[in-house]
């Protein structure tokens, strides 16, 4: 065994090289990006990713923010929640301006604490409602979390429907909880009776049981709240079971890849657009194309989240009028962009003092095979 | 060499490495910091994965698992007011019971078989983490999972955290070489080689293969809960299977049924992509290239390479006395 010792001793010290700080802030702008790049999330971080680092070039090419150029860089938290940490940790020990990142809920509440701590602001993709409820002063959403988009829903279902009961399908995940969670406060505090509440897996393939679920529940209205590929499964098994109720639901019901892999079966479907790139805003479609003209691809909700995220740095530095990352988060609480100050904010958005945003959004309903644009919702608060 | 000298050099080798991990840290970043004490609490997973597969030759794909009720016994009940302490060895105990009745299909079944059936308990040990909203919290799991006091001492800062979790790793280090050089890891041993001839030498191979399971999962078990207070969340993602497929790589890599394989292994596993990260998006390629190649070029693990060589050596040696000794007595003879 001490024999062995040897090799112990040899191969401990070889790799006890751990990386130490980074490099000091000159006169440029340093972001520190930690994103779910590998794992369960890769497509969450990578879409987030691209849209700070289209967002990094166009500021980069006009000149920068006050003269200073951004250099951001990005760190995988392989979809990890102690890994995120670990890498936001590193991130924050080289003194960032500001901390984008990271998408997934979970990794948000562990490293949020941390960059409170340290001071820095935190622009994050996280949609869980209570992330920005635990009064950290540093976190910022950049989408429209499901704390805002539900409440728009529920009014929608119990004033506009005058639905009285309804059936609840949902993904049993992070994303899939937190709304399911949302709606059903939503319809409690407004008197709609859930008659079914069917939860369903991630990836699920068949869902001719849960058609037959909603069928025999007989509710007023379906609220569907699914991924795309499932809300397109979910789409044509209602229709073959003959499901009347109106059937609604969030972007990732109404989107075109929904209405492509659905076919008829999507006509009809009702859903809440926020801000996706399907939504009916000229800036937002300008965006979509000089995004797909980069990477070759169409961004999800994340593109352009990340996309604002860097934005939203830029606005409040602006407003700031010095690069002063201690005073980065005062600045933005409490800040209105509109599209005339800043046209790449793509939608007039207002920050709160929680760090939750509010603007505009949609009602939108499938129309032969058509995304139709039926209401617009205004901010909710003014 | 003689085996005096080595003996001496693999001691200052371990004394240097124990130095470092105890006075390094002080230099360190936080970054740093946290990194070492992920490296030192999956280490513990791993050294216990080693006893079941390493020792016993009883393939677990189940550690994650364990790992994964460690740390929600340890957030559950460090978020309902119960010190640290006492869930520790809630958790130990849990682990080993569930462990124990875990070993039960190993007596059966072996090999790919036992690996399946490991794999299943994964899988539900994910489903109750994920489904079980009383209990784990589901999908967002469990937050704010505090550290612990230590005689009074808060453990909130990074390092503080981490000489606890080296000192829990040292005490394991410790325990299982005991262990391993006692006639239970005789018979653990005697249980991989040829399980037949163990039993006719009067093992009790029942029980050593349960053994083998309830104390290797005990350890995942110690391991997870000191992992919740580390990260300050447990969510069903961390413990899918992943992590038992991680913590499998880190003991094959490290050197299987090798007492330092798992420090060497968790080390390659935690670090190695770190260093790597300079390569952006290429990283983890790398990284799973730089493990294939390892494991074509020494199936033995890193700790395999180095203990082949040492054995080359010897006999190499060996051998250049025989020769020398041959010659001397052929000069000799008449």
């Amino acid at each position: 065994m001490i024999k062995r010792s040897a090799s112990f001793g040899g191969a401990l010290l070889l790799g006890l090289f751990v990386a130490g700080g980074g490099a000091g802030a000159a006169e440029t702008i340093n972001l520190a990006d930690v994103a779910e790049l590998s794992g369960s999330g890769a497509t969450v971080g990578t879409n987030w990713k691209n849209g700070v680092d289209l967002a990094v070039e166009e500021i980069n090419a006009h000149g920068g923010v006050l003269g200073a150029k951004i250099v951001v860089t990005h760190a995988d938290s392989q979809s990890n929640a102690g890994i995120a940490k670990a890498q936001v940790q590193k991130a924050l020990d080289s003194e960032p301006y500001a901390l984008l990142g990271p998408g997934y809920s979970g990794s948000v509440k562990v490293c949020e604490p941390l960059a409170a701590e340290a001071g820095i602001a935190e622009i994050m993709g996280g949609e869980a409602a209570e992330l920005t409820r635990m009064g950290n002063k540093y976190v910022f959403r950049t989408s429209f979390g499901q704390q805002s988009s539900m409440p728009k829903i529920g009014k929608y279902i119990a004033e506009t429907l005058k639905a009285k009961t309804a059936a609840v399908v949902y993904v049993n995940n992070d994303f899939g909880r937190g709304g399911h969670d949302m709606i059903l406060k939503e319809f409690a505090a407004r008197g709609v009776k859930v008659v079914l509440d069917d939860s369903t897996e991630a990836g699920q393939a068949d869902f001719a049981a849960d058609a037959l679920k909603v069928k025999n529940a007989n509710p007023d209205v379906v609220f569907i709240y699914l991924n795309e590929e499932e809300s397109a499964r979910i789409l044509k098994e209602l229709r073959k079971a003959d499901v009347k109720a109106p059937l609604v639901g969030e972007t990732t019901l109404i989107g075109q890849k929904v209405i492509e892999l659905a076919g008829d079966a999507a006509n009809g479907a009702i859903g809440h657009v926020g801000l996706t790139t399907d939504a009916p805003v000229p800036a937002l479609k300008a965006y979509r194309d000089r995004f797909y003209a980069k990477y070759h691809y169409v961004p999800d909700h994340n593109g352009v989240k990340g996309y604002l995220g860097v934005y939203m740095i830029k606005a409040a530095t602006e407003k700031m009028g010095k690069l002063d990352s201690k005073g980065l988060a005062a600045a933005l609480h409490g800040l209105t962009i509109t599209t005339a100050m800043e046209p790449n904010i793509l939608m007039d958005v207002t920050i709160d003092e929680n760090g939750d945003l509010d603007r505009e959004s949609f009602l939108g309903k499938v129309v032969d095979g058509k995304q139709v644009i039926t209401e617009v919702l205004p901010k909710l608060k003014n | 060499m003689t085996a005096k000298g080595r003996n001496f050099l693999g001691l200052l080798g371990l004394a240097v490495a124990v130095a470092f991990l105890i006075f390094a840290p002080l230099s360190f970043h936080r970054y740093g910091i946290y990194i070492l004490s992920q490296w030192a609490v999956m280490t513990i997973a791993a050294i216990g994965l080693n006893l079941t597969l390493g020792y016993a030759g009883q393939v677990s794909l189940a550690q994650g698992a364990f790992v994964g009720i460690g740390a929600y016994s340890a957030a559950i009940l460090t978020t309902h007011g119960w010190p640290l302490i006492a869930a520790i060895v809630l958790a130990l105990a849990l682990c080993f019971a569930i462990g124990w009745l875990l070993g039960y299909p190993a007596l059966r079944v072996q090999h790919h078989y036992l690996a399946f059936v490991t794999l299943a308990f994964s899988t539900l040990a994910f489903l109750v983490f994920r489904n079980e909203l009383w209990l784990t919290g589901g999908t967002e799991g469990i937050d704010s999972v505090p550290r612990p006091s230590i005689f009074g001492l808060s453990t909130t800062s990074h390092l503080r955290y981490y000489y606890f979790c080296l000192f829990v790793l040292a005490l394991v280090a410790l325990a299982v070489l005991g262990l391993v050089r006692s006639p239970w890891g005789r018979a653990f041993v005697a249980l991989r080689e040829n399980p037949i001839r163990a039993m006719s030498l009067g093992v009790d191979t029942r029980r050593y293969v349960l053994m083998a399971f309830a104390i290797g999962s005990a350890l995942g078990g110690l391991s997870g809960a000191l992992y919740a207070p580390l990260v300050g969340l447990v969510e069903p993602p961390a413990f899918a299977l992943t992590l038992s497929f991680n913590l499998l790589m880190m003991v094959i890599v490290g050197g299987s049924g090798y007492f330092v394989g798992p420090f060497v292994g968790a080390m390659t596993a935690v670090l190695l992509p770190e260093w790597l990260r300079f390569l952006e998006s290429y990283y983890l390629i790398l990284y799973a290239l730089l493990v294939m190649a390892l494991l074509i070029y020494s199936p033995t693990g890193l700790v395999g390479i180095i203990d082949r060589f040492l054995v080359h050596r010897r006999t190499k040696a060996a051998s250049a006395a025989r020769a020398a000794l041959g010659a001397s007595i052929e000069a000799k003879a008449p």
